[in-house]
């Protein structure tokens, strides 16, 4: 899902909740995931690096917990696990938002 | 340590840039524009040219981009290549439907031609010009051309439509004429610097024209911070004694630079400035800081443009125009400086007017809702086939037109304060803007700059 130059890989809505979350998946660079999902707050409530379990061990959790983005572990046989849990954050804006959710209700309605 | 007024002088790419000029050229120093456009289009960048000067009395420039016309070192296959590829491309064959070649484009052509021999014969042969390809005889003649080009290229184009024709006088001649210029490429340093100071040489021989002469030192990085190879070309600078010069160190950009290739750059000024003036031809913040050393002015486009590659990389996307923030003078996207808004302490409209920029533009694209500030990024699909989003024209020209308002505080703010201030200026920003989790490792620049100026 595009969020102006960059691609938001996985982005989820829950209608009840009305609750959006991000998720940037990356092989090895951490750092680099990092700074797109402080970018990615600005568009969803909760925010995700998720990366294989090897890589995921080298990442410093305390960094992502500070600014509220979780982290999830892939193991080699393809077991998801939730290391740490992103957290509600204040850097959501509304436009931003609502207009992701509409792309997303627009394009899985096609 | 002889300080200069500092300039900024906006170059113009192709005329899809006009409105920018036409707009600004009056707060700025100049204009320049490449021979090759003015080969192309000689009609509309003549009238262009007369115009603006009748408007802002602003002075122009002529970058005869001889440079074009050499080989070059590529580093995608380590090997110097005189393909002459980089001028080149893909063409309709007349006469064969759906027949595409490659061929040198019109607008090298027809500035070969005009030029004459060498720079004609290299584009017969299809091979790009070596040093053996000037004689003394024909050094001479060389220059003389690519001179007379600067010099009487726009009269020429006047006199030739009987509208404009009795105008011709009155255009006024550029505020120099460049040598003839090739690329210092580092397999060959020492003969491109040989030729380089021939030109230069035989361009200043030559009486007959009155407009300042200005050389161009066009190298690769390894120039800018090896002695051994950049001495040389300073003394023979020094004993040319051109009336400027202009540094153009291809790839070449202030703000990811080493600290001791920024210190290079300034220790380069320091050695010219004594003797002549000192331009960087394509350069920002830094180099508008320089003239705290003696560095006269600095070139750059009207979308950044601050850094330049000798041989442009071809088919790559239109890049973002990103947002331009003046305490850290360097850009940034529009979601990057967003984030940055909390720990800022950015929540309204007037927040952002007092702690990052309350110019023309930025009021009235925000005006009172701060969220509007996307207006900067604002992306679309510009066809229905398009894969990726890109930011709108719109959304371009507002970064365009805010960046160039900053540029001119920016070289206002250089002259109007010590080199102290400046320093402490850019550890403060440093200061303010490190908190920020976005943004605080992208602004190390400021110190290394800061360093490099101390």
């Amino acid at each position: 899902m595009p969020f102006y130059e960059y691609r938001i890989d996985l982005y989820g809505f829950c209608d009840n909740r009305d609750s959006t979350v991000a998720i940037e998946l990356k092989l090895k660079n951490w750092r680099r995931a990092f700074v797109q999902a402080l970018l990615y707050q600005l568009c969803a409530d909760l925010v995700y690096i998720a990366m294989p379990k090897r890589a995921a061990l080298k990442v410093d959790q305390s960094l992502l917990a500070c600014e509220g983005i979780g982290l999830l572990s892939i193991s080699d046989s393809g077991v998801c696990s939730c290391v740490l849990s992103a957290r509600v954050h204040g850097q959501v804006r509304q436009p931003y938002k609502l207009s992701q959710i509409n792309y997303l209700k627009g394009t899985t309605c096609e | 340590m002889s300080e200069a007024k500092p300039q900024v002088i906006l170059r113009m790419g192709s005329h899809s840039e006009k409105e920018y000029i036409q707009k600004t050229l009056k707060f700025f120093d100049g204009v320049m524009v490449g021979a090759n456009l003015l080969q192309i289009s000689p009609g509309a960048t003549a009238s262009l040219l007369f115009k603006l000067h009748g408007e802002t009395r602003r002075p122009y420039y002529i970058d005869p981009m001889t440079y074009a016309f050499g080989s070059y070192f590529d580093p995608e296959v380590s090997q110097v290549r005189d393909d002459l590829d980089w001028i080149k491309s893909l063409q309709k064959v007349p006469g064969r439907k759906g027949v595409r070649e490659k061929r040198f484009k019109g607008s090298y052509r027809k500035l070969a031609d005009e030029f004459g021999p060498p720079f004609s014969t290299c584009l017969d042969r299809g091979v790009a010009i070596n040093q053996r390809d000037f004689s003394d005889d024909l050094i001479y003649s060389a220059c003389e051309s690519v001179l007379s080009f600067q010099a009487e290229r726009l009269r020429e184009v006047f006199r030739e439509d009987p509208q404009t024709e009795s105008f011709a006088d009155a255009l006024p001649r550029p505020a120099a004429l460049f040598a003839p210029y090739f690329y210092i490429e580092p397999n060959r340093s020492q003969e491109w610097i040989t030729l380089n100071n021939r030109l230069a040489r035989a361009a200043m021989k030559q009486a007959r024209f009155e407009t300042p002469i200005h050389v161009v030192v066009c190298a690769h990085l390894e120039v800018l911070t090896n002695r051994k190879l950049a001495s040389p070309v300073i003394e023979n600078l020094q004993a040319c004694k051109p009336d400027g010069v202009w540094l153009w160190f291809s790839r070449l950009d202030e703000r990811f630079q080493e600290p001791d290739e920024l210190l290079a750059l300034r220790w380069w000024v320091e050695q010219l400035a004594s003797s002549t003036r000192v331009f960087n031809m394509h350069g920002g913040f830094y180099s508008l800081a320089l003239s705290k050393y003696g560095m006269v002015g600095t070139a750059h486009g009207v979308g950044y443009g601050e850094q330049k590659d000798v041989i442009p990389v071809i088919g790559q996307s239109t890049p973002t125009v990103q947002y331009y923030v003046r305490a850290l003078h360097a850009k940034y996207s529009v979601a990057q400086i967003q984030r940055s808004f909390s720990r800022l302490g950015i929540k309204t409209a007037s927040d952002f007017y007092g702690k990052i920029c309350d110019c023309p533009i930025c009021k009235g694209v925000i005006g009172n809702d701060l969220d509007q500030f996307s207006q900067f990024g604002e992306i679309h699909y510009s066809t229905p086939k398009s894969k990726r989003a890109a930011q709108t024209p719109a959304a371009a020209k507002r970064c365009r037109y805010h960046f160039l308002l900053k540029r001119i505080e920016e070289r206002d703010y250089v002259g109007a304060s010590t080199l102290d201030t400046i320093l402490n200026d850019l550890k403060s920003s440093a200061a303010t803007w490190a908190p920020t989790a976005m943004l605080g490792t992208s602004i190390e620049h400021l110190l290394v700059w800061a360093n490099a100026l101390s």
